[in-house]
């Protein structure tokens, strides 16, 4: 007697489930940022406050607008490890022309444009050397300091005055603020948000976004349909060091004081972020919501980590928590994309 | 086959030395207006050089390319494809990661706009990707679907409606058949043909002698960089192709 097995079914709710975290690549890191923030409302003291919130925030806004940045160049296959670096030369640009009196006008355009053209020398020598730009950047990273180190001779510059520029773009935002005591929302939140969305669109709504994912996912084919690789490259590292120059500004205007070492290990935070946020590491996939997702996340990890000041692990060992994000999520990330 | 058209291409003596390797010690090969010309040789024999030149990947060390009668500069992929030539290549076909709307008009876009903003016609691209692909006989599931989900037929498929879509006259195909399995390989040699019967001429590249006995109207056989020879299908046998390819007899 022959009994057919019984056909497994999938149930009818799974299935559309499990195609929408295979396809969506931003679902995956939503339900873990949602996930560790139930965990955190739970567990933590006094996490669930507008107070902590808003820290949680406006602490994502600096590394989350260079994880912009640098989830292009992800997205396009290329490393930019010197981001960190052209956060303080943005830095020293914008206080050179804003404090003791010059013009923020020229100083906001010196600290977006000077990075820029920065990154895209990082772009330049990639093209023109064909070293993998994780390397040329590890350099270019140092050298950039270096020269910093030189121009401002390792002084600090740091200033008293509340501009309005610095009001403009990272001033308490008392909108939101008036509602709980304590509460520190920042402009610079809307600054991200704004930059998130008009990235989001160039990269999936413009043909120039999908010659991004092309020539991460697959450089051959896409010269061979006639896209410019090495200028879709080079344009990548022109708004990563851009975006790491107007992240620079903010900084300034947030924290009133720059000096060499400023931002070191930030594109590392901002790497961590886009990865978190499903981005792969090489190249081809990822998403502009992801990383702000990802920076979010570990934003989150480091508030409830510090606000559970646990004897083990205390604020400064919170890099250990990180660590461990970054590989659980990627694990996550990867079986979520095997599937469906 | 009409052998007394001017030929799609004519490629003359052409050299191509990489530092002190020649590749390719002038070779001639011609395509002549619907016709599925083979270019088989084994591997190594110069074939993707020879291709490569034609699609503007490199540049020839020395030789002449004609294209439908007139002399022509193909200094990059951009330049053959504005002469119609559309080339499928093995491993450079498509980008797995991207949908098959997104691959099928990679490079040359649907775009509309509103002064300086400039946006893609995502919707009407999807459209265009399902209705010629269904022209041509590939019914795909759906046009936003990843290309890393498709098999290897069908991403040959995809890749060869694109090119018939953008108006080939000269359609390449390297290596179309060699990671294929035997049914897939069936559909693939059906699209060449059809590709034919729409007027194109076909240059298909291959070591397989099997695959291409059965599609082509004329060899082109090279071995080590040299023209073996040109012959048309009813010269040769299986067996023919496959000495010659080998240097087991020589011309």
């Amino acid at each position: 007697m022959e009994i057919s097995a019984p056909v497994r079914r999938t149930t009818s709710w799974s299935l559309p489930l499990r195609r929408a975290l295979a396809d969506s690549p931003i679902l995956g890191p939503l339900l873990t940022l949602i996930v560790i923030f139930v965990l955190c409302s739970t567990f933590v003291p006094n996490f669930l406050t507008l107070r902590s919130i808003s820290g949680i925030i406006s602490a994502a806004t600096l590394t989350g607008t260079m994880a912009i940045g640098v989830t292009l160049l992800m997205i396009g296959g290329e490393f930019d490890l010197s981001v960190g670096a052209l956060v303080a030369v943005a830095g020293y640009l914008y206080a050179f022309n804003t404090v003791d009196g010059g013009s923020p006008g020229i100083g906001l355009i010196l600290a977006i444009g000077i990075p820029a053209a920065l990154g895209a020398l990082n772009g330049l020598i990639l093209i023109v050397t064909r070293i993998p730009s994780f390397i040329i950047t590890l350099g270019t990273r140092s050298i950039y300091r270096g020269l910093l180190w030189v121009l401002s001779t390792g002084a600090l510059v740091q200033t008293l005055e509340d501009l309005p520029i610095y009001q403009l773009f990272n001033g308490r935002l008392e909108v939101l603020n008036q509602f709980a005591e304590g509460a520190n929302f920042r402009t610079a939140i809307l600054w991200l948000l704004g930059l998130v969305i008009v990235f989001q669109w160039i990269l999936v709504r413009t043909d120039f976004g999908g010659h991004v994912f092309a020539v991460g996912g697959n450089p051959g084919a896409a010269k061979a349909q006639g896209v410019n690789v090495k200028l879709v490259k080079l344009m990548t590292f022109a708004i990563g060091g851009a975006l790491a120059g107007f992240s620079g500004v903010l900084l300034f205007s947030q924290f009133k004081s720059v000096r060499v070492t400023t931002g070191a290990g930030m594109e590392l935070s901002a790497i961590a972020a886009a990865v978190v946020g499903g981005t792969l590491l090489s190249g081809g996939s990822g998403s502009i919501w992801g990383s702000l997702i990802g920076v979010l996340l570990i934003s989150t990890l480091r508030t409830g980590v510090v606000l559970l000041d646990l004897p083990f692990i205390p604020a400064d060992n919170f890099e250990a928590v990180v660590g461990a994000t970054i590989v659980g999520a990627t694990i996550l990330n990867k079986w979520l994309r095997s599937r469906g | 086959m009409d052998t007394s058209d001017t030929p799609v291409v004519f490629m003359q003596n052409i050299v191509k030395r990489f530092g002190t390797v020649t590749a390719l010690d002038g070779v001639d090969f011609t395509v002549h207006p619907r016709e599925v010309a083979a270019l088989v040789g084994d591997n190594g024999a110069g074939k993707s050089t020879l291709i490569k030149i034609l699609t503007g990947v490199h540049t020839p060390t020395g030789g002449q390319i004609y294209f439908e009668g007139s002399p022509v500069q193909i200094r990059s992929p951009q330049d053959a494809r504005a002469l119609g030539i559309e080339t499928v290549y093995q491993d450079l076909a498509l980008v797995d990661l991207m949908s098959i709307t997104r691959n099928f008009f990679l490079g040359r876009e649907l775009v509309g706009g509103i002064g300086l903003i400039r946006f893609l016609k995502l919707r009407r691209m999807d459209e265009q990707t399902r209705t010629s692909l269904s022209d041509i006989g590939i019914e795909v599931r759906a046009p936003t679907e990843k290309v890393e989900k498709l098999s290897g037929g069908e991403r040959q498929s995809i890749a060869i409606g694109r090119a018939l879509h953008f108006g080939a006259k000269l359609l390449i195909l390297d290596e179309p058949t060699s990671a294929l399995s035997v049914g897939e390989t069936r559909k693939v040699l059906n699209y060449t043909l059809n590709a034919k019967e729409r007027g194109l001429s076909v240059i298909f590249i291959t070591h397989n002698i099997h695959h291409v006995y059965m599609v082509a109207d004329r060899y082109t056989i090279i071995r080590h960089g040299k023209l073996v020879g040109n012959y048309l299908k009813s010269e040769l046998t299986e067996t023919d192709i496959a000495d010659l390819i080998t240097g087991v007899r020589e011309s």
